[in-house]
Parts: structure tokens; C-alpha cells; sequence
């Protein structure tokens, strides 16, 4: 365990930790220059591309399948994304100090779901934020290195919270203190400010644990979270999904349908709800969020807004498509003209090509499980003239069509319709700031990423609140910001992506990762 | 930009209808919920079934009134929330609203089942907001507020209101149902048990719902105080230049001083928080201060972009087109590679939310952030907010209530320049203000009760900000 004395307490913290030092008297600091226009900028340039440490990280442009950066570690000394209002040098927010969520829950109660949805959105926040998922941790001894989730091959006493063979108790203990080691490593070691714990925890005494431990000794706030499915539709469709994940390692699904239904009812007789007696903050999350019940609601800024986020999350069955709009005349941002002959041409390629996507998803999903069978389809657009024509065959089909404000592509000022070159020639102050940092970076009467991200922040929460299929027809700068979220993308990868008429982009969501198929448009 | 583009489907109309007893601090909610959501710019009205039947004749009732006994009336209190709903339907149709909040009791399941069925009938789906308590001392307090708080007890002895008023109560109670997750698990709803330190958050359907949500979950009833004050004077102060980062003059130093004193004489014992900007000369401003401090980021002065560290006159120069669109529309405005007051809003969320939960703290920031704090409790329209006028060396104190937010400014003594600029002219200088008379925002502060140090005591002093006429 990390030495205490390097650890801040909880009130300290608030003092130190935080994007701010404790305030000392000036003489103590003969450093106060004489006044200068100010240098510091809210954003700080680390995440400037020419920065090596960033740049390895970029996988662009166009892999085959993109990756869902959710779980990647966070940099441990530079980290600014899309959703951050402002940016402190010790990289922690809001002065929420560091809290630890801990996941309390059944089998197939979306654990992990929950887990991995509020690091994306915490994440997009700003925030440094990570999820330990106790099944990574439950290895056998004779582990391949296999990746994926061998849950089957643990016997059975091994997945109770309260094992009774000897070696189910040590494989037990040593998943908990390995993962509680790596969470307190985490907190003291690589600047995390919120970590998500994923597992059982159905136990008081496994909780109290964890709270004497993190809360107690290392100094964390710790918030419980429990989730509670009493909808039977609920639980059969999170064995449904579970069972998916199985089928990567070949197995009957019979025997996995029957393994974990096993799993849930050898722990269901030990399952202790939380509480008010435990003398902890917890919040109880009830059939995926249909009602949340927020007890000793003390907890500030950010707890509360991870509820906010929660009151909007949904168990997506859906997938989201983006796609650009077709093509114009001029195609000039001051036009906002109609589709010509090519742009409709495309538009009714882009039609054909989705609808027989969604029909072959269909037919292939329906055969194995019920998980995405047919949903329906609602297509999303910018506002702009030619962007809304390109959903108009989709209109023709019945399937409706909006208009979405939010999509309203990001504002150019003085540089709509101009090329690089000849923004370097016109505006060459400019064009070098904002080589610098793309994605804050401002031009005149302009927006950046960043303003378009925290305009588009009801738009994220809507998707994650839809449970339709999605496309959206817009313009590359909003696809970006929306693409950005849903695969945890950086705000320095973010206004590189690309994004062309030659492909549909499909996400697709799972419990631990979201995936990108691209659907290509045959013109 | 942000917030406000929220809305652009039919099906995000609102209407949150509050439940719960008298003296449970229904107003209050509901006047904050007003005072957030018009400051992000959201069309938002508080409809008042109270007033309603006002209108409808019954101005001040006794108990007896509210008997639920008595049918006659119960016909003309219901007659009285369905002219509220027809006017709530109005105001969506007429005026394009987008939240109306109807603060009434909704107190029976058959009442919000009535409600529920009207609002149908609009393609409405109302969200009650339930405020339910059972802290003794808190009903108390609202109790013997009354007279104060509600119109129906202006004019009455203050022991015959209390009386009466506990009289209502009791038959409100007779017949109160809570909302329940049991029973009322298909109706989105939310109740708050004393304010907020419990929360039940049932079927909440849309994302502006969970926005007002998140704001209610971190309001505090507790009485408390918040303390504003810009740094000292600053050496770009006095040279004219706006932003930049520079040190306190020494007249700024002399307020640093002054600022401890003060603070020592009108708020003696209180255990203070301190909120700075990053910036030195609020910290500076701070260094006397004998209590916890905190740096904000988000506290920082509006980013003035390529005008950082230019005068007025250097900015109307340089960028004539510039100085005439921010004067224009200064709220929108947006400085070149800089912010707009409106980033300044957005930016402050988490300032805000903390400023709700926690209890006496004092800022010390810059000029536009403080209007855009100032404005929250005051409910200053955005056309107006970047233009008041907010003096050097004044400790302002602000005392939120239920029908709005009593405010003293007192004054250091200490001589500053004046930092305000007026619309059209690239001169600064407070005293083109203080003569317009008849401009009410400009004068806001201005005509807010004055107390010059040490003087001080901030009794019966105060002025309400102008809420409760909406």
C-alpha cells in the first residue's frame, strides 16, 4: 500500500489538489512579475499535435474498424477533451476532490454498462476518469492470454460473493486486492480523479471494505452506486447480451444461458441491499434509471451532474449512422443552396445502401437472439437546406425526418469558404494559432470544437436517451464532435477525424466498447 | 449558442407542476428554477394558482377556506387552477414558451390525475416536482415567514396569520397523498424530502427535465449569505487596459486591507469561504483573508482574445468593426480569439451549482464575471447585464429569499478609477452613470442601500430584487 503521508486528506485536498495551491503570502513568493498582458491561456497547448506523446496515439485516417478509446488510460501528464469548460494544471475539476464509485448489483444488472457509460461521459467532461472491472481480474492460473471474457470457465463457486471452497475464498481475495491495489494506484499515482469500480459488492462487508479502505485510509469520496432490475424484461434481455459476449469464446449458447443463470441464483440468497445503516452515500439506480433514488444527497458538482447523466442514459438497442450530406453547385457556406443532380444521386444511393444495412442486421440478429430486432429508424439532420433534402427519400419511405438545431454545422467566420492556403495567406497570425491547437482555436467570428461541443451536450444526452436507429445527415465538423464521444476520442484526434461521402459510418453499441463498422456507398 | 438551442420540437415544451403542503418551500423552488433557466436564456414562466384565485375574488381567506369539506369552495379553488392551466396553455401557444411552472398543491392523486388528462389534450407531459418535509424547524421558519412570503397574510396580525395559517395546513393534510413509487410509478416525477437531501427521480422523459432536475437536486433552504467583491484596483486598471494579468496598484493594496476589516465588522465569527479567480490580483485581493481559500479556473475574467491587455480606445482604433458589435450586442459579442458573456455563463455551471449548496462563501473575481453572477440572483435580463455598473472597492452581499435576493453594497472609502464603460464612446468613467436616473439596471447596484465603512450594519437596509412581479 502507498505510504499515507503522500496522500492528501479529503480536506487538504480541497485546498491543494485541485487546479489551485493554497494561497501564501505574497512575500513568501518574490516571483509576482511585474504586470504583463496575460500569457497563460485558459487552454493550456499541451494537447497541441506537435506534442510526441499524443501523436502515437493517432490511427488515422480510416482504419477498418475504429476504436472505442473508452478504456484507454488516461495520459498521465496532459489531458484535455471535448466536453472540458476549463482546464486546471493539476488536472482535476470542479473541486470535486477524488472520488471512487463503486458498483453494487446482481448478475445482469448492467454493471458494467453503467461503468463504462459514465467514464465516456466523465471523460468528455474532462474528468480523469477510469473503470476496473473485476471480471478482468478473475483470471484462472491457466490463462491464455486471452482477452476476452472467460467467465465459463471459472467453476461456479468461484463467481459466488461468498465462496465456500478455500480456493474460491483465495481466488476471490486475490481478484479484490489486485484490483483494489491498481485503484489505489490509480488515485495516487497517475492523477485519477474518479474511478468506477465494476463488480458484485453485494455484500455489506465487502463494501465496508472498500469504504474503510479508500475512504478512510487513502482519502477518497466514496459513492455507491446500486443497481436494481425487478423487470423481468430487463434482466432476460442483460443475459441475452451476456451470453453475446460469450459467444466470442465459442461456447454453446445453451451452456452459457445456463451457466449464468446459475451465477445469478447462487448469489441472489446472499444479496444484502444497501441501506441506510451502512453509513454510506449511495444512490439506487432502478430498471436501467426508469426511477433513481439519491440518498444523503451531499455529495457536489460532480456526483450529481453523473446523475444528471444517468437520468438520460438508456440501455441502447439501437445503432447510430452518420453520414455526410450530397453535394451542391457552389457548395459555399453562404449559399445554403439545394442538392444538385449528383447530391440527389447520392442521397438515393445513401437511402438504398442503409435500408438494406439495417434489413441484413435484422435478419441476422433475428435468427440467433431478439436483442436488435427491428427497431425503427429516425433520421437526424442539420438544418441546412441541402442537408435536410438529403434525408427527403428517406421521408419518402415514411421514416421521418428532423431537423435538429444542434446539427447546425460549426460557424466559419471570416474563414467560411476558404481553402488553407488561402486562410494562411489572409489571416497568416491565425492560421498559426490555430495549427497550435485545432480544436479550441477560434477564428474571428468563428466558433471552435470546443463551442460546438458544449452546444451539442443536450444532442449527446438525446442519443444516449434514443431507442431507435439513428442516422445522421450533417456536416463534418458536428459528426466529428458527436463520433468524438461515442469512441472516446481526444480533443486532439477529434478534428482530424475524417468523415467522407464514400462510406456510412455505423456505430454500434455493447457493454464494455462501442464498435465502428463502416457501410460503404456505391455511387 | 448553448443552452437555449435546446428547443427546437414541439415535444420539449415543459411543465413542472409543484406538489406538496403549504410551507415547504414550493415558492422558493420554483422562483429558483425561473431564476436559473431565464439566466441561461430558456423562455421560462412561474404561474401562481394562488393568484389565480386572487383574481377570482378571494383575496385573503381564512383556513376555513380550504376546508376540503366545504364543495363551493373546492369548485372555485378548482375553477382557480384550471384558469392557471389556461393560461400556462396560452403562454406556450401565444408566446412560444418553453417551461411553465405552475406552483400550486396538487395535492391529491385524483387532482394530478386531472392535471395529467389536460395536459394530454396540449401533447404535454407534465413532470410534478414534489417538495415533502418533515424538518420541524424548517416548517417553522416558513411559517412564521408568512407574512412576508405570502400576499394572503399581508395585512393580518402576525400571531392570527400563524394561527390561521396552521389551520390551512392541517386541512391540506387531511387530505395530502405523496407521490409514491408505488403508486404513481407511471408519472414522471421527482420528490425532494427536505429539499433535496433525499431525492426520488422517477420516469424522467426528456433532457430539459433532468437539467431542471440536476438544478434542483443542489438547492439549500438554509439562510445564507454570499459575499461578492472585485479584486482591488489593479495597475491595468488604472493605466485603462482591459484583461491581462497584472498586480494590484497601490490603492488595490490599500482594499485588500480595508476588505478584511470590513468583512471582520459585517460578518464577525463567520467562518468564510474564499473563491478566487486564478488571476493574480484576486488573489492579491484575498492575501489578508483569514480563511480557506479556493482557486476557480472558471472564475477567470472574460477572455478579451487579441484585445487582452489594450485600452478602449486602442481596441476602437485598431478594431473599429469589433468596438461597434460588442456595443451592439454585447452579450452575444465575442472577442477575436476571446470569449462572450454568454461563455462566461455556460463556463460558470459548476460556480453556480456549488454556490447553491454550499452557505457563506465570498468571491472575489473580475468585472463580468460578477455581472454574470449578479444577474443569477437578481434575475437581470441578458440585454442588460453586461452593462451594470459594478464599482472597485464595493463588498456586495447578497441574501437570497423565496421571493428574491436582498442586496447592500457597501463601500471601502478607498478612491479607485472607474473601470465602467458606457454604450457608444470608448471613454470609462462611473459618473455619466449615476445621473441616469431612469435607466433601472445601470442603477441596479446604484440604487441598492449603501453602507460607506465603517458604518456598518446591514439592517433593514436591504432592497428585494424584483422577482415576485414576473
Amino acid at each position: 500500500m502507498t505510504e499515507q503521508s503522500n496522500i492528501l486528506s479529503d480536506d487538504e485536498e480541497l485546498l491543494n489538489g485541485l487546479g489551485s495551491q493554497l494561497l501564501t503570502h505574497p512575500s513568501s513568493h518574490p516571483q509576482y512579475n511585474n504586470h504583463m498582458a496575460r500569457l497563460t491561456k485558459r487552454w493550456t497547448q499541451s494537447s497541441s499535435p506537435s506534442s510526441s506523446s499524443s501523436n502515437k496515439k493517432l490511427q488515422l485516417p480510416h482504419p477498418d474498424t475504429y476504436k472505442d478509446a473508452v478504456h484507454v488510460p488516461i495520459d498521465k501528464d496532459e489531458y484535455t477533451s471535448p466536453g472540458q469548460l476549463y482546464a486546471t494544471d493539476s488536472g482535476k475539476l470542479f473541486h470535486a476532490g477524488k472520488i471512487l464509485i463503486i458498483l453494487v448489483g446482481l448478475p445482469a444488472t448492467s454493471k458494467t454498462l453503467l461503468s463504462v457509460a459514465i467514464t465516456r461521459y466523465t471523460r468528455w467532461l474532462g474528468v480523469r476518469t477510469q473503470s476496473f472491472h473485476i471480471s478482468k481480474y478473475k483470471r484462472m492460473n491457466d490463462d491464455d492470454g486471452d482477452d476476452k471474457n472467460d467467465n465459463h470457465r471459472i467453476p461456479l463457486d468461484f463467481q459466488s460473493a461468498s465462496p465456500k471452497t478455500p480456493e474460491g475464498k483465495k481466488f476471490k481475495r486475490d481478484a479484490i486486492n489486485n484490483v483494489m491495489n491498481d485503484m489505489t494506484k490509480f488515485f495516487t499515482e497517475t492523477q485519477g480523479q474518479l474511478a468506477i469500480y465494476d463488480a458484485l459488492n453485494i455484500l455489506k462487508s465487502d463494501r465496508k471494505e472498500l469504504n474503510d479502505h479508500f475512504s478512510s485510509k487513502i482519502g477518497v469520496k466514496v459513492v455507491f452506486i446500486e443497481s436494481i432490475m425487478n423487470d423481468i424484461h430487463l434482466i432476460k434481455r442483460n443475459i441475452e447480451i451476456a451470453i453475446q459476449d460469450t459467444e466470442y469464446n465459442q461456447i454453446d449458447k445453451d451452456v452459457a444461458e445456463i451457466d449464468y443463470k446459475k451465477r445469478l441464483e447462487i448469489n441472489e440468497p446472499l444479496y444484502e441491499t444497501m441501506s441506510s445503516d451502512e453509513k454510506v452515500s449511495y444512490v439506487k439506480y432502478i430498471n436501467f434509471g426508469q426511477q433513481i433514488h439519491v440518498i444523503n444527497n451531499e455529495y457536489g458538482y460532480l456526483i450529481n451532474k453523473i446523475v444528471f447523466f444517468m437520468m438520460n442514459l438508456r440501455d441502447k438497442k439501437g445503432r447510430v449512422y452518420f453520414a455526410r450530406c450530397g453535394i451542391s453547385d457552389k457548395d459555399k457556406y453562404v449559399d445554403d443552396e439545394l442538392l444538385n443532380e449528383e447530391g440527389l444521386k447520392y442521397s438515393k444511393i445513401l437511402t438504398e445502401t442503409l435500408l438494406k444495412r439495417l434489413e441484413s442486421i435484422s435478419l441476422h440478429t433475428t435468427n440467433k437472439s431478439e436483442i436488435d430486432s427491428d427497431l425503427p429508424l429516425v433520421v437526424w439532420t442539420a438544418p441546412r437546406k441541402r442537408t435536410f433534402d438529403s434525408g427527403k427519400f428517406f421521408l419518402e419511405k415514411g421514416i421521418p425526418v428532423r431537423k435538429r438545431n444542434q446539427l447546425k454545422q460549426m460557424i466559419p467566420g471570416v474563414v467560411a469558404d476558404l481553402s488553407n492556403e488561402e486562410i494562411e495567406k489572409l489571416y497568416p497570425m491565425e492560421y498559426k494559432e490555430s495549427l497550435k491547437d485545432p480544436y479550441h482555436y477560434r477564428f474571428p467570428r468563428a466558433e471552435s470544437y470546443h463551442d460546438l461541443a458544449v452546444r451539442m451536450e443536450s444532442l449527446l444526452l438525446e442519443l444516449e436517451h434514443t431507442n431507435k436507429n439513428v442516422l445522421i445527415i450533417a456536416h463534418e465538423s458536428t459528426i466529428r464532435i458527436l463520433y468524438g464521444y461515442l469512441m472516446a476520442c481526444s480533443c486532439v484526434e477529434l478534428p482530424t477525424l475524417q468523415f467522407t461521402r464514400d462510406n456510412i459510418i455505423e456505430v454500434s453499441f455493447s457493454p464494455f466498447c462501442n464498435k465502428v463498422t463502416q457501410v460503404p456507398i456505391k455511387m | 449558442m448553448g443552452f437555449h438551442t435546446i428547443s427546437n420540437d414541439k415535444d420539449l415544451k415543459i411543465c413542472v407542476f409543484m406538489v406538496g403542503l403549504p410551507a415547504t418551500g414550493k415558492s422558493f423552488i420554483s422562483q429558483k428554477i425561473v431564476r436559473y433557466l431565464s439566466w441561461l436564456s430558456i423562455p421560462v414562466k412561474c404561474f401562481n394558482v394562488g393568484q389565480s384565485r386572487r383574481e377570482l375574488g378571494v383575496v385573503s381567506p381564512d383556513a376555513e377556506f380550504f376546508n376540503s369539506q366545504n364543495e363551493e369552495n373546492y369548485k372555485l379553488r378548482q375553477k382557480a387552477l384550471s384558469n392557471t392551466m389556461e393560461q400556462l396553455f396560452q403562454w406556450f401557444e401565444k408566446e412560444d414558451g418553453t417551461v411553465g411552472i405552475v406552483d400550486a398543491t396538487c395535492s391529491t392523486r385524483e387532482r394530478r390525475q386531472w392535471i395529467i388528462k389536460q395536459c394530454e389534450m396540449y401533447d404535454i407531459k407534465p413532470m410534478f416536482l414534489e417538495s415533502w418535509c418533515n424538518d420541524d424547524e424548517l416548517i417553522m421558519k416558513n411559517i412564521k415567514d408568512i407574512n412576508s412570503t405570502s400576499p394572503d397574510y399581508t395585512d393580518v396580525d402576525p400571531m392570527m396569520a400563524e394561527l390561521d395559517f396552521k389551520k390551512k395546513i392541517q386541512y391540506y393534510k387531511n387530505v395530502y397523498e405523496s407521490l409514491n413509487s408505488q403508486t404513481d410509478s407511471e408519472v414522471t416525477f421527482v420528490k425532494l424530502i427536505n429539499i433535496s437531501e433525499e431525492v426520488i427521480i422517477n420516469k424522467i422523459q426528456t433532457y430539459l427535465q433532468s437539467r431542471i432536475v440536476f438544478y434542483v437536486m443542489n438547492i439549500r433552504i438554509k439562510p445564507r449569505c454570499i459575499w461578492l467583491s472585485r479584486h482591488g484596483e489593479s495597475i491595468y486598471n488604472v493605466e485603462k487596459k482591459i484583461g491581462g494579468d497584472s498586480l494590484l496598484s497601490e490603492r488595490g493594496l490599500q482594499y485588500a486591507k480595508k476588505l478584511k476589516e470590513m468583512i471582520e465588522e459585517n460578518a464577525p465569527g463567520e467562518d468564510l469561504t474564499v473563491w478566487t479567480s486564478t488571476l493574480k490580483r484576486t488573489q492579491q485581493t484575498a492575501q489578508y483573508l483569514n480563511f480557506k481559500k479556493l482557486q476557480w479556473k472558471a472564475l477567470d475574467e472574460l477572455d478579451a482574445g487579441v484585445c487582452d491587455g489594450m485600452t478602449y480606445e486602442e481596441i476602437e482604433e485598431v478594431y473599429p468593426e469589433d468596438f461597434k458589435a460588442r456595443d451592439e450586442d454585447k452579450y452575444f459579442y465575442r472577442y477575436r480569439g476571446g470569449e462572450s458573456y454568454r461563455d462566461v455563463v455556460i463556463r460558470l455551471e459548476p460556480i453556480i451549482m456549488e454556490l447553491e449548496r454550499r452557505e457563506n462563501i465570498l468571491i472575489i473575481t473580475h468585472q463580468a464575471v460578477l455581472r454574470c453572477i449578479y444577474a443569477y440572483f437578481m434575475n437581470v435580463p441578458q440585454e442588460e447585464s453586461p452593462w451594470m455598473a459594478i464599482p472597485l472597492h464595493t463588498l456586495i452581499k447578497l441574501e437570497p429569499r423565496a421571493y428574491g435576493t436582498k442586496v447592500t453594497k457597501m463601500k471601502a472609502n478607498i478612491p479607485a478609477v472607474s473601470t465602467y464603460k458606457e454604450k457608444g464612446t470608448s471613454h470609462v468613467g462611473e459618473a455619466d452613470v449615476s445621473n441616469k436616473k431612469n435607466d433601472k439596471f445601470h442603477n441596479l447596484l446604484i440604487n441598492a442601500p449603501e453602507i460607506i465603512s465603517p458604518v456598518a450594519s446591514s439592517t433593514n437596509l436591504g432592497k428585494f430584487g424584483d422577482l415576485s412581479k414576473q
